[in-house]
């Protein structure tokens, strides 16, 4: 009896050993290119390119922030950004709730075949679209606007159908006691529906504001100016001019780039988690 | 107040017929209730009255007013629902609020109505709290104050206590009443609880598969049912309903109409041998399944607990006990003498044989 409690807990000691270093190796598997890429920015160029290379710098510098900013005009790249992601995430709100809200609540004719293209726009890849949407943007004289990288995103099927799930989970009471108490439909998405749904509209708009935030491939096609690019080609830009590649400058770019995306998630972390259950009252 | 009319009412949910050419008054000041077995459409009639679930066809008219187009929010009518549909993310005061602030009501008034309501149903110290940090019957009572808060010419209620502990619902219960004798507008509850139904209408409207079997007061739904539906619908243990063969009546008789007897008395309509098959002491009555003769099964309620299985006695029922039904299963309102004693006297005697 003694002994086979102790072969128990042996056991159960070993299984949660075993489930604590496999969870401490994905940490470190997604944590250390964060870390290298932090450390690597505060290095100077001659210990980037040492070997073996070193895992805390010797000298700490700002050099390559430094050298950001004299080499680019940042503050252009990032109003850029800004402008481009705060319009699409506003738009893609302003677009995708009434629309979740009507495929959610209504019924009416073509609901099905509605719902199936945005299932449809959701599956194909923007790599298909790109020749057609330049054409159409440069028939339109938008490829020196920011145009161009934001109304071709003001709507995101994603958004609507997740969206669309949240707002199916609302109980019908809640509705209908709403519309007794002579609620207008707007009122009723504004305060019924998004309260109830905040967790996966922060979802959607984090979503949005990193795919805006981090586009690299569209802007560069859609934009023939400096004037109108965004920060993720002018870190681009870093590369290019040097013979050799600058590492701590390249990455003093890039922290400057992804710091505002961590910043956000870990103010919303919490949100992100909660949307995919939604806490009605019973 | 207010007299609602249901004019030849029709709705279906695609192509399931719900309700069928339905004509109702319910008459204002009047504690109303539907009630009936699941599925027989009487909170699709509380939704009609309430336009979130309008009728396919036919007209709803409110103190003469027809109100089939006019939005919800716009009809002077409340709902409490099941489920209480409070908004979670409100706090109580929101919740009570809500309505009257997207009815433009001054500030002053709204704040006047929603102290005096909150304190008829007792929610003072939980106005800043959010529902989620509430009780199931305190919930119930903001739904109750949201709905009263509006001063609703109507108040509908769709089973609003089916989600309280026994305790609790008998208690609010007798509150609702007094609330009815308080305010003297129009109730229309719905319940699939008789008992509930009994004890809380004035006026009650039994329905079945989408049709109104019997709208009266309690103590006629009780005493004077209008078919077997309706006799065995209301009253537990339900009517004991004899078919005689060869006859093309229903016998029908309350398990606590029955008397039971070592020896027949010559006064009794109806006579009968039987035998105790079961017997449930329930404290103050115990019931009793009896077998007669012909194999038939009814049940009986008494007070007197003295009896056991196995015994055999005589079943006795007086006359003004007996309720008659015709082949459909609609009451045949005549008296013995009148029309059935033969028949009766026939029944009674084949079956003692």
């Amino acid at each position: 009896m003694y002994s086979k409690h102790t072969g128990l807990d042996l056991r159960r000691g070993v299984t949660s050993g075993i489930s604590f270093a496999f969870k401490l190796f994905m940490l470190v598997l997604f944590l250390f290119p964060f870390y290298w890429l932090i450390i690597t920015s505060f290095k100077t160029y001659g210990e980037s390119i040492v070997f073996p290379p070193t895992l805390i710098p010797r000298n700490f510098t700002l050099a390559a922030f430094e050298q950001v900013f004299s080499r680019l005009n940042l503050w252009n790249y990032l109003k850029n950004s800004i402008i481009v992601t705060l319009s699409v995430i506003i738009i893609q709100t302003l677009v995708g709730v009434p629309a979740a809200y009507a495929l959610a609540r209504y019924s009416f004719r073509g609901k099905g075949v509605m719902l199936a293209l945005v299932m449809a726009a959701f599956m194909v890849p923007t790599q298909i679209t790109f020749i057609t949407v330049y054409i159409m943007m440069s028939k339109l004289r938008w490829l020196n606007t920011l145009l161009p990288q934001i109304v071709p995103f003001g709507a995101s099927a994603y958004g609507i159908f997740l969206l669309r799930q949240a707002f199916m989970q609302v109980p019908a009471d809640i509705i209908e006691a709403a519309r007794l108490d002579n609620a207008s439909e707007l009122k009723i998405i504004t305060r019924i529906m998004l309260p109830a749904a905040r967790s996966s509209l922060m979802t959607v708009s984090l979503f949005s504001f990193v795919g805006s935030w981090n586009s690299y491939f569209w802007p560069l096609v859609m934009s023939n100016s400096e004037k109108v690019r965004p920060l993720t080609l002018a870190i681009e830009r870093l590369k290019d001019q040097d013979a050799g590649i600058n590492w701590p400058v390249i990455m003093a770019g890039n922290m400057i780039m992804v710091l505002p995306v961590l910043v956000i998630f870990l103010l919303l972390s919490n949100k992100i988690i909660s949307a995919v259950g939604y806490r009605g009252i019973k | 107040m207010a007299k609602i009319e249901f004019q030849n009412i029709h709705k279906s949910f695609g192509t399931t017929k719900v309700i069928e050419n339905l004509n109702l008054t319910l008459e204002d000041g009047k504690f109303n209730v539907l009630v009936g077995p699941s599925g027989c459409g009487k909170t699709t009639l509380l939704r009609i009255i309430a336009g979130i679930g309008p009728a396919t066809s036919g007209r709803i008219l409110l103190d003469g007013v027809d109100i089939s187009n006019v939005p919800p929010g716009q009809r002077g009518v409340a709902m409490v629902f099941q489920s209480y549909a409070i908004y979670p993310m409100m706090t109580v005061r929101q919740n009570i609020e809500f309505g009257l602030k997207n009815n433009r009501v001054p500030k002053a008034e709204r704040e006047r109505r929603i102290s005096e309501v909150s304190q008829i149903v007792g929610l003072e110290p939980y106005l800043g709290r959010k529902p989620s940090q509430l009780s199931g019957g305190q919930r119930q009572r903001v739904a109750l104050a949201r709905a009263m808060v509006k001063e609703p010419t109507v108040f509908l209620m769709d089973e609003p206590l089916s989600n309280l502990d026994a305790k609790l619902r008998a208690a609010m219960r007798s509150e609702l009443v007094q609330l009815h004798k308080q305010l003297q507008t129009t109730f229309v509850y719905v319940t699939h609880d008789q008992v509930e139904a009994m004890a809380m209408g004035d006026c009650i409207i039994l329905m079945d598969q989408g049709r109104i079997m019997q709208q009266s007061d309690p103590e006629t739904m009780y005493r004077d049912p209008d078919n077997i539906f309706t006799a065995q619908f209301i009253g537990t243990p339900p009517t004991n309903i004899l078919g005689l063969e060869s006859e093309s009546f229903k016998l029908g008789f309350r398990p606590e109409a029955i008397s039971l007897s070592v020896n027949p008395a010559p006064d009794k309509a109806f006579t009968h041998r039987v035998s105790i098959l079961t017997r449930e002491m329930l404290g103050a009555e115990t019931l009793y399944k009896l077998r007669l003769r012909n194999g038939q099964e009814v049940m009986a309620r008494l007070t007197d607990s003295s009896l056991m299985v196995g015994d055999e006695l005589y079943l006795q029922v007086d006359e003004e006990n007996l309720y008659f039904f015709d082949s459909e299963g609609n009451r045949v309102r005549k008296t013995l003498s009148q029309q059935y004693g033969a028949m009766l006297e026939r029944v009674t005697r084949s079956h003692e044989s």
